[in-house]
This record gives C-alpha cells, structure tokens and sequence, in this order.
C-alpha cells in the first residue's frame, strides 16, 4: 500500500469513527434526552478528545524525530509533569485569570512544561550529545521530582483543590464542552501549522544533528521553535483535561510503521490517527463500566505500558 | 590556482580543555588535502567545525574570501556537504528519499521539486553507481554500499568543497579500493574540492597533493604529501616507527609500521 492510499483509508476510518462514537451509548433514553445529549455532551467531547489525540500524537512525533528516539515523547521526558505541575500550582494558589479568553492554567501548564524541557535540554546538552539512555533516565528523574512536588502541592491544598487536581491528574474527558474546544482550538492548530511548515526539517532532524545541520538546517534555531510550540500545545491539553499518557508515543510510532519516516505523509495520518485513537479510547472508558465514567487516562496508560515494554525490549534487540 | 578556503588561528575548546589550536592552512580549488593523525587528535572536530556542526572557540574560516562564520547553514550547506564517519538512526529511510533529502538547502517550505534538482540527484546517482539499490531501505544496506550512498547525498548539495570522514575506515578491502577510486573521480574528473581525514596514510601520500597532520590538537607537520613519508614525521606523529619499501604494482613508496623482531 502506498502513501497515499493508507492515509486516505485512515482519513475515511477516522471519519467513520467521528461521526459513530457520538452515538454509542445513548439508548434508554428518550428522544429529547438523547438530543440534549447528543449536542450539549457528546459532541463537544469527541471534538476535544480528537483535538487533544491530534495535539499530542502530533507533540510525541515530533519529540521522536528532534531525540532519534522512539521513547521520547513529553511524557517520556517529563514534560507533561511539568505542565500537570504548573496546572496543579495554578489550582492550590486558587489564581484565576485569562489572557485572549484562555485560561490562566494553560499558560501556568506552558511555563511547567517548558521548564521540564529546559531542563532536559541543558542535560543532554552537557553531557553533549543525546544519548538514549540519558535522555530517557534524565525524564524519569524529572518526571518523579515534578510528582512529588505535585503530591506536595496537594497535600498543601484544602480538600476541595485536592480532590480537583486528583481527578485532573488521571486524564479525564468527562467535563468538557464547547468552551473548551475552543480554548484548545488555537493551540492545535497552531502547533499543526508550524510542524506542518517544518516537515522537511524534521526529516532531516530525523537522520541526526549531524546530518541535518550539513544538509543546511539551523538545528538549534528549529528546535527551540519546535519546543514552544509542542509545550504550548501540551501545556493546553494537559491544563484542559489532565495528562493523557501513551498517546504521544504509540501513535506516531505505529503511523510511521504504516507510510514511514516522511513527515509529509507522516504529519497528517498521525493528526488523523491520534484523534481518531484518543476517541476510541475515550468510548471504551465511557462504556465498560457505563454509566459510570473511566478517567481515558487509565486506558490509554493501559495500553501504554505494555506498548513501551515492547519498544524497549525491540529497541535492544536491534541494538545487540 | 585561486585559494578557496583559509584557515586562519583556528582554536575549538569544551570547558576550557583545547581541543584543537592555532590550525592553518590554505586549500586551493581543485585540491585534495588528506587530515591524518593518530586518534584523538582532533581530525574529526576539524571537519564539523569547517561544516558548522561545532562552533570554533578562535580564529577564522574564510571561503571564497569572505568570513564563513557570517553564512547562514543553509548557505554553508551550498558551499561544503559533509559526509560523517558513521550513520545511525536511518532505518526509516529509503535510500532515495535520503538522497533527495540533501536538496534541502536550495529549496523552502513551500517551493516545488524542480528540474535542477532532479538533475542533480539523478547525477549524483550515476556518479556514485547507486542505481541499484535506490528503493532498498538505509540500514539493509552493506557498508561499502551505505557509504556510497552517503556520497552521493553529499553530491546532491553541489557543493565546490567535501568533507570526508574517514570514508574507508570500516570498509573491507575490496570496498576500501571503491571508495578511494570514486573520491579520487569526484576530484579530479569533476574538480570537486577534498578534505579527507584518514587512517590510511600510504593512500594519503599518493593521491593527495597536501597533508596536514594533527597531534594532541595542533599542527604536527603539513606540506606536500609525499614528503611526509619519512621516518621522522611519522615516528613523531604516530610515536611508532616505520619501514619503507615499494609498492610492486607502481612502483610508490609505501609506509609500513615497523615491528620488533
């Protein structure tokens, strides 16, 4: 199968899942009920999840292709601790204000997430070069120092925040509404664009700093763009509706599986993929136990887990 | 000849520790200059520094008279391709799609794949006999056949100077022989400029007209190549001596360390 023809199968798959899930779930009711819930709940909740599938797929691509590294995702490197702990901060300090009608979490969400990456860079940077190893331990590290520093800022806050950033922190779909589409809205597209402009420097980050600064990309100058706009985009999602884990990591790695490493191709089936995966895990975890609600966070964890164990362990054998 | 490239003062350093000082020397057009040295001794960080890929600590660069440090990578990348002593992370590509992917530096985001561009990647295929195995992917590919590849991704840029790191070094015999016959080609019957890092001195001596020999960092000796084939500079380059003799075939003087019988 072509380039082409995968992502147009994927484009249709996706369609088909857009326009089913909204529906699952809603008999027993009656028809008004269902109308109501269909265009006040339902809707604006497959719109989100498919934006924040997109948004993060799109993040953990990137990540792969700017480390040359499979596992390296913002959740593999701590990034989204950081924004669950700029959020989390955000919550106990009881601080609200908006900025262009966007929540003052999401910018608190930005600032953790591009401290974490900051700092992840300085890391890899000083030990000059990025070897796996490092980089992924150096994200656990991260990942660990900014929970604790969560479950700190937790014990601090009264019951109420307590429990309010608990029930954020599993990942959860359930609140959203057309508001928070359009809160998430500019961040996707936004994040989209540039990655999209971006497309052949990634190829080339792709193959190596090496490679690419030979070739003629001004690395350093694409990946700090690069890091702004995927802690954008992560610091929103993770600000709107908590940390969704794997997304980033399982998607773009079984899309490139399907049309390979171009990210012309590579770039709008993982946009497709991830939002149409995000919903699909958002209807299991509406489903299984209805009508009660599991936090997607749970399933996409999941399904994570073992995703990972498989990565690593291939990820060795190729280098043995 | 007219100078195309001058090194001037040339100091890299990380954390303080010199890596390399006080480097110069001058490359006309058309010339082949070989870097030889023992390991270590900061042949390599040479070649990514002329490319842009480490910064230099001192001095200067200047190409075609004018300050290489004031030319934006993607300009540089016109003017010097490089190819790296090894390649990892290119599983996912197809040799043509790597190949392509050097044109980078002649196009922007939104231009079209044009004519000069196929010409050049379908001359840089013939010229590197990469016909073959175009739609095979990066990491099936032999050593002697990822090497030509990584050649002819370079001769995409189009650019007057290469840089070659140790292109030889992991190659068999057979690939050894290859790949020495195509740069000495891109030299001289395309009059492409050569910087060459190599371990292979008896090759250096003979198809280089300058080498310039590195040792903890600074300039050990430099000149016409085959002068250095004596025992005095390659006993103080290598700290090791060696014994002379002549190649049967045609007849050069070639280089042989010597043993303690």
């Amino acid at each position: 199968m072509n380039q082409r023809t995968t992502l147009i199968l994927v484009a249709l798959i996706s369609l088909a899942i857009l326009c089913i899930s909204p529906y699952l779930g809603l008999a027993n009711n009656t028809a008004e009920i269902q109308h109501h819930i269909l265009t006040q709940l339902r809707i604006p909740r497959i719109l989100f999840t498919f934006l924040a599938g997109s948004g993060l797929a799109l993040c953990g691509m990137v990540f792969q292709a700017m480390f040359h590294n499979p596992l390296a995702t913002p959740f593999t490197l701590g990034v989204a601790s950081g924004a669950s702990l700029g959020a989390a901060i955000y919550v106990y300090l009881g601080l609200s204000f908006s900025l262009l009608g966007i929540d003052g979490g999401a910018f608190a969400a930005f600032a953790g997430a591009l401290i974490a990456i900051s700092f992840v860079y300085a890391v890899s940077r000083y030990q000059n070069g990025f070897s796996p190893e490092t980089l992924l331990l150096t994200g656990v590290a991260i990942s660990f120092f900014f929970s604790s520093l969560i479950l700190f800022t937790q014990y601090l806050s009264n019951l109420t925040d307590s429990f309010e950033i608990m029930r954020w922190l599993m990942g959860s779909l359930t609140t959203v509404g057309y508001d928070e589409v359009l809160q998430l809205l500019p961040f996707v597209t936004l994040c989209t664009g540039v990655i999209l402009w971006l497309s052949r420097e990634l190829n080339l980050l792709m193959a190596g700093d090496d490679i690419a600064l030979s070739r003629g990309v001004p690395v350093h100058t694409i990946r700090y763009v690069l890091f702004i706009v995927t802690s954008l985009c992560v610091g929103a999602i993770v600000a709107l509706c908590g940390p969704i884990g794997f997304v980033g990591m399982m998607v773009p790695h079984i899309c490139r599986l399907f049309v390979g490493a171009d990210h012309r191709w590579l770039i709008p089936t993982t946009l497709l993929f991830g939002g149409s995966f995000l919903i699909v895990c958002d209807t299991i975890a509406r489903l299984i136990i209805a009508p009660a609600d599991i936090p997607v966070g749970v399933i996409t964890t999941l399904l994570g887990g073992p995703f990972f164990l498989w990565l690593l362990i291939k990820s060795r054998a190729k280098l043995a | 000849m007219t100078t195309l490239l001058e090194v001037k003062n040339l100091g890299f350093s990380i954390n303080n520790n010199p890596l390399l000082s006080d480097i110069n020397f001058q490359l006309s057009a058309g010339e082949h200059l070989c870097i030889l040295g023992p390991n270590g001794a900061g042949k390599s960080s040479l070649l990514k520094i002329l490319m842009g890929i480490l910064p230099a600590s001192t001095g200067q660069i200047t190409l075609n008279q004018s300050d290489l440090s004031l030319l934006p990578q993607k300009l540089r990348a016109q003017q010097l391709s490089y190819v790296p002593q090894s390649h990892k992370g290119l599983q996912f590509f197809s040799v043509e799609e790597f190949i392509k992917m050097a044109r980078y530096a002649y196009h922007s985001a939104l231009s079209d794949w044009q004519p000069e561009d196929k010409q050049a990647v379908e001359r840089a295929i013939s010229i590197t006999h990469t016909e073959d195995f175009l739609h095979r992917k990066m990491d099936t590919l032999s050593g002697g056949e990822a090497q030509r590849v990584m050649i002819a991704a370079a001769l995409c840029q189009q650019t007057p100077l290469l840089l070659l790191d140790e292109p030889t070094s992991f190659l068999d015999p057979r690939h050894q022989v290859e790949v020495h016959q195509l740069i000495s080609d891109l030299n001289q019957k395309h009059n492409i400029t050569i910087i060459e890092v190599s371990h292979d001195l008896n090759h250096a001596a003979q198809h280089s007209q300058h080498i310039l020999a590195l040792k903890n960092g600074k300039t050990q000796w430099y000149g016409n190549s085959p002068d250095l084939l004596n025992n005095t500079h390659l006993q103080a380059l290598y700290d090791q001596d060696f014994v002379f003799t002549t190649h049967p075939q045609t007849g050069a003087k070639i280089a042989l360390a010597s043993e303690q019988l």
